[in-house]
């Protein structure tokens, strides 16, 4: 998972590598996951969400596509 | 206190004071338990993705998102201390974890240009920048020191 300074350099990355070019966050929503998955990483009840959970998170953030589906084959 | 809690907590809290990761032994002396036990709870919380041992050894830690006991390209600054991460997912989730003010210095992925996002105040500071995941979610654990 890389940052890039736009949407240009994502797809010359993607082409030197023969890579399709997938659903591009922002900073705003990369914010968003970073706290859902981490801000309480440090407490007794800690836990990485399941896949349910993650796919209900991606819906509230704005992430919809297939490409975040957890359960996705 | 559940002791896979135990264990959990003494892995991220020494990351969180010393920017590294605990080995086995290392939290077998902290928690006062065997080394058998604490290896069986590196290995059940690597099964709740909470940590990814080092690859050929499993008494060492590789990463606990979003922590990395490895250099990467992501540095992060958080009250002093210099963090690793894995990714620039989990750069930002140092400063979430933390809960306090941040900053990742890092490269385009493709330029190699040196970036930096800022964390301050609860929110990171407007940057233009766009984050790429390369594979899809429900493939992130199939390598994820890959992804």
């Amino acid at each position: 998972m890389l940052l890039f300074r736009s949407e240009e350099t994502v797809e010359a990355w993607c082409a030197e590598r023969n890579l399709p070019v997938r659903p591009m966050i922002t900073l705003d929503q990369l914010w968003a996951l970073a706290q859902e998955w981490y801000s309480n990483r440090l407490t007794e009840e800690s836990r990485r969400p399941g896949p349910d959970e993650m796919a209900s998170i991606f819906a509230r953030i704005g992430l919809a596509d297939p490409f975040w589906d957890p359960n996705a084959p | 206190m559940d002791f896979l809690i135990d264990v959990k907590l003494a892995i991220y809290r020494t990351f969180a004071e010393t920017t590294h990761a605990p080995t086995v032994a290392d939290v077998a002396q902290q928690l006062g338990a065997h080394v058998d036990d604490v290896q069986q709870a590196f290995h059940d919380l690597h099964k709740k993705r909470l940590l990814v041992p080092e690859p050929g050894d499993p008494t060492r830690i590789r990463m606990a998102p979003p922590f990395s006991n490895v250099p990467t390209s992501f540095n992060v600054t958080v009250g002093g201390k210099r963090y690793h991460a894995p990714c620039v997912w989990d750069s930002i989730g140092i400063p979430a974890a933390l809960h306090t003010d941040g900053m990742v210095r890092t490269r385009d992925g493709q330029s190699k240009e040196s970036m930096t996002l800022v964390i301050r105040d609860g929110a990171p500071k407007p940057t233009p920048c766009v984050a790429h995941f390369a594979v899809p979610a429900g493939h992130w654990w199939d390598d994820i020191i890959y992804t």
